[in-house]
This record gives C-alpha cells, sequence and structure tokens, in this order.
C-alpha cells in the first residue's frame, strides 16, 4: 500500500543532498540573523528593570538566546518542504494532470517528499547541528543541568514533536497550495504563511510575551505546535505531562486539516485551469 | 529624453504584464502588510516588559522601524529586476535579449519592472513614522528634515548600487543572488538603534556595509542631536557617490566578460 510513495521518499532525500551549497548560503545568512536577534535580547535583559539577570516572562537571557539558536535550527532541520512551490508549478504548467490520472494520490506524493527530506535533514544537519548546539549552550551555562534520564524522555518527546512539527508543516503548506488554484500564482499566498506561522509559532518571538488574550487564543491553534512547544520541550521548560499534552495536540490539528485539505481539495480540482506554461 | 520616454514605455508594458495576476498581487500586499504588522507587534510586546531598550522609548524605537523602510522602498520601486539577474536571469540564458539591442544593458534592466510594492512599503514607513513622532517631543529642525531626505533618497542609491555591482558578478559567475541576499539582509539590523550592537558591529554598520549611516544616525540626530546634520548630509552624499561610482565600474567590467549560457 505505502511501498508505491517510497521513490517519492527518496527523490526527497536526494533534492536535499544536491542543495548543499544553498544550505551554506543559508548558514551564513542565518549567523547574522541569529546574531542580531542576539544583540537585541542582550540589549532587552540589559534594559530591564532587572538588569541583566532579570527573568521575563518566565525566561532568562541564557533561555532566550538558547531559545533562539534552537528555534533557528529546527525551524532549518524541519520546514524544508516546496510543497506549496510545486503545487503551483503543477498548475502553471499544467502537470498537475499527470498525478490526476496515476494511481497514487496526489496529497501522499508531498507527505512522502517531505518525510523524505525531514530524513535526510535530521541525519545531515539535525544530529550534528543539534549536538553542536546543546554542546555549546550546556557548557555555557544556558540550559538547564542536564538529568540524564529525564533528558532522554525529553529528546525523545521533542523527536516525536519533530515529526508533528514537520508533517503538520506539510499539511499548511499543501492547504495554501491548494488555494494557489484559485490565486493560479503562490507568491502571495507563499508569503502570507510563512508571516502566519512565524508569529504564530513563536518563532519570532516566545508567546509568553503576548498579552494574555491573545496568548490563550494562539495556545489552542495548531501553530504552536510547529515552533515554540517542540523547543520548550527539547529545553525541558515543559514538564513530561505538558509535553504530552502539547504532542496530542498538535497530532489531533493533524488530522483536523487533513480532512480539511481533503474536502478544499475536492472543491478546487473543479476549478482547475491549466494554463499551459 | 529619448531614454525617459523608453524607460516609460517600458515600465507600462511591465505593468501590464503584472495585471495577469490580479488576485495573487491582492494577497501580496495583504500578506506584507501583515507581516510588517507581525514584526511591529514582536517589538510592541518586548517594549512592553521594559522600561526602554538601551534608553529608547518604544515611539523612537519604532521611528528607527518606520525610517528604515524609506530608503529600503524607495529602492524596491526601480531596481527590482537586479535580484532576477543576479539569481536566475544570466544562468537561464535570458540576458541575452538585451545585449543584442542598442541601449545600454544596465537601463534595460532598470526599465524592466517597477513595483508598485514599494509605494506599499513607504507608506506604511511614513504612517508609523507619523505614529511614532506624534508620541515624541522632538525639536524639528530645518537640518533634520534635510539629513531625513537626503538619509532616505541617497541611501537608496547606496542600496541599488550594492544591487547593481552585486548582481553584475553574475554576468562572470552565472549566479551571485545568494550573495547579494546576504548583503542585503544586513539592512534589517539597521531597523534598530546602533546602541544596541557591540562597537565591532557599529563600525561595521557605518562604514563598511552603511546602513547604519543613512538609516540610525539620521534618526539618532533628530531624535538626540548626536551629530551635526549638515555633516552628516555631506557623508551620507559622498558615500552614496563613491558606492554608485563603484557599482558602475564593476558592472561595466563584468559585462565585457558576459558570456551567454547559451541554455
Amino acid at each position: 500500500m505505502l511501498k508505491k510513495y517510497k521513490p517519492f521518499l527518496r527523490a526527497g532525500a536526494m533534492d536535499t543532498m544536491a542543495y548543499r551549497f544553498n544550505i551554506l548560503v543559508w548558514a551564513v545568512i542565518t549567523v547574522c540573523q541569529v546574531a542580531c536577534l542576539v544583540f537585541l535580547w542582550l540589549a532587552v535583559y540589559r534594559s530591564s528593570e532587572g538588569g541583566i539577570d532579570a527573568v521575563i516572562h518566565g525566561f532568562t537571557y541564557r533561555e532566550m538566546i538558547s531559545y533562539v539558536v534552537l528555534t533557528t535550527v529546527f525551524g532549518f532541520v524541519t520546514f524544508n518542504n516546496d510543497t506549496l512551490w510545486n503545487i503551483n508549478t503543477d498548475i502553471k504548467k499544467g502537470t498537475i494532470g499527470n498525478y490526476l490520472i496515476k494511481p497514487i494520490s496526489y496529497r501522499g506524493k508531498f507527505a512522502a517528499t517531505s518525510l523524505g527530506s525531514l530524513l535526510m535533514m535530521t541525519l545531515m544537519f539535525g544530529v550534528p547541528l543539534y549536538t553542536a548546539a546543546l554542546a555549546v549552550l550546556g557548557s555555557l551555562g544556558f540550559l538547564p543541568d542536564l538529568t540524564f534520564p529525564a533528558f532522554f524522555a525529553h529528546l525523545a518527546l521533542f523527536l516525536l514533536s519533530g515529526l508533528c512539527a514537520s508533517l503538520l508543516n506539510d499539511t499548511i503548506a499543501y492547504i495554501f497550495g491548494v488555494l494557489c488554484f484559485y490565486t493560479s500564482s503562490g507568491w502571495g499566498l507563499n508569503s502570507l504563511k510563512e508571516t502566519l506561522v512565524a508569529f504564530l509559532s513563536g518563532t519570532l518571538l516566545p508567546l509568553a510575551f503576548f498579552p494574555a488574550g491573545l496568548r490563550e487564543a494562539v495556545s489552542i491553534m495548531p501553530f504552536a505546535g510547529m515552533s515554540q512547544n517542540p523547543i520548550l520541550i527539547l529545553m525541558m521548560k515543559y514538564d513530561l505531562a505538558e509535553s504530552l499534552r502539547a504532542v496530542a495536540l498538535t497530532a489531533a490539528w493533524i488530522v483536523a486539516l487533513e480532512l480539511f485539505a481533503k474536502l478544499l481539495f475536492s472543491h478546487a480540482i473543479r476549478k482547475v485551469t491549466v494554463q499551459g506554461g | 529624453m529619448r531614454y525617459v520616454h523608453l524607460y516609460f514605455t517600458c515600465i507600462k508594458r511591465s505593468m501590464i504584464s503584472r495585471l495577469e495576476y490580479k488576485k495573487d498581487t491582492i494577497v501580496a500586499l495583504f500578506s506584507f502588510f501583515f507581516s510588517n504588522l507581525c514584526s511591529l507587534a514582536a517589538i510592541y510586546f518586548i517594549l512592553q516588559s521594559i522600561p526602554a531598550l538601551a534608553g529608547y522609548s518604544l515611539a523612537e524605537v519604532g521611528f528607527f522601524y518606520g525610517f528604515s523602510m524609506l530608503p529600503i522602498s524607495l529602492d524596491h520601486l526601480f531596481s527590482d529586476e537586479f535580484w532576477l539577474v543576479a539569481y536566475r536571469r544570466v544562468q537561464n540564458g535570458d540576458m541575452d535579449m538585451h545585449f543584442l539591442r542598442p541601449v545600454p544593458v544596465m537601463f534595460q534592466v532598470f526599465a524592466e519592472t517597477f513595483q508598485p510594492e514599494g509605494f506599499g512599503e513607504m507608506i506604511l514607513g511614513v504612517a508609523l513614522i507619523i505614529v511614532c513622532a506624534s508620541n515624541l517631543t522632538v525639536t524639528v529642525s530645518f537640518g533634520s528634515i534635510a539629513v531625513l531626505t537626503v538619509g532616505a533618497v541617497f541611501g537608496a542609491v547606496i542600496i541599488t548600487s550594492f544591487k547593481v555591482a552585486l548582481s553584475a558578478l553574475a554576468f562572470i559567475f552565472k549566479r551571485s543572488g545568494p550573495l547579494l541576499q546576504i548583503i542585503y539582509n544586513f539592512s534589517n539590523y539597521a531597523k534598530y538603534p546602533l546602541a544596541i550592537y557591540p562597537a565591532v558591529i557599529r563600525m561595521l554598520l557605518i562604514f563598511v556595509l552603511p546602513f547604519g549611516l543613512f538609516i540610525s544616525l539620521p534618526v539618532d540626530t533628530l531624535l538626540h542631536g548626536t551629530h551635526d546634520p549638515w555633516l552628516l548630509c555631506l557623508a551620507i552624499i559622498l558615500c552614496a557617490a563613491v558606492f554608485f561610482a563603484l557599482a558602475v565600474r564593476i558592472w561595466t567590467f563584468c559585462e565585457r566578460r558576459y558570456e551567454s549560457t547559451g541554455s
């Protein structure tokens, strides 16, 4: 049943291998961005009433810097699918027709490709980058002391929540991709999706900084599971019960949004206008 | 005069081809406002939890952010095509046609696109400046207005010069987009007061990648009178002249070494 998706899994992994140069450029850009954020947060804590060692919304400056570094690595390893762009290209070039007549699900193809990409990214970059980040941050005393059995439980839950985050990200990218059927072009939708996710997932700023009403609203939305929750699980800011609850919420959202995506696709496919390149 | 006419003819054509994706343009415009709103909300939420950022109040930090959008949007209006040259157009052989026409290639690239999105950015920047300024007590002098205007206009010239020079490298290396992206992204640093950075970064942002020179220093001069406005005007104009002259030299140098990829 699942065997026919294996070529796509492999293609996702191979594509990722082929773009090592882009990844180097990404690294330079990212280091500059992270540095900017670190300077900003240091200035924020230095300017706070309690001075540099203040705790702001439950974060010390050490935890905040760890949070910034880890969400960046997490985003790089986890969010690397081209689902939206590929759907957009399929619409523009008319290749969508090829998939509609093949005996595989259009949705399944993308899920498999991004899963393949996730596996390759995790092995090639995730393992060394997380290890390096945790080692450096840990030795600087930026992370809590790792008490070992507990840390492994958190690590396992972190990997699980990372998988959920990647799947959820792919689902959302797919939904926005299907919306391209209606707008005929993906630029606007892509930037809307990126902004929405960056803000509501806590990548830009931990949700603890949001005003109470907004924070509670966002905490039941799917987005926190895509960035903030996995990182707080890894940093052991969530205890095991909270961690499990966060993963369960994300899993429930994946199911709900997949159902929505199915409905949306069956409506959108009737709208399809092939532009023929 | 001929070139002015030619420019408007080309721009008209590019606007017509853009109208093809009307819905997407609307979504893009909306998402642009939304994305800036999110960044501003993030800054607002952070500053809610502290009295002031390195001595700058919320309104002052907002002023920096708003003013940074002016030179960036001016550049955005006129020179967006250079991104495509740097990323794709040399690589896929799309530049050949420009070399066959009896008009300078650089002019043709400028005339290829006009990005009305830049106006959205500019309106948002001006709106933010007005909102923040009305919450501040600043003594507006002729000098500070001059330095802000010079910063915005000649700052745009400096940004465009970076784009021209770095996209020209694609004529030799086929693809220079990533390098351009790295340099361009440093403009994000100038959205905050220079005071939050260590001395090395401050020097870098004034003397090497001068985003701080034409964004942060003029705003500082308005808010706190840190610099002589006329001297700063002179420095910015000189810097823009040097960068632009260098960019044109680099462009002509690289253009002569252009080889079609033939694809």
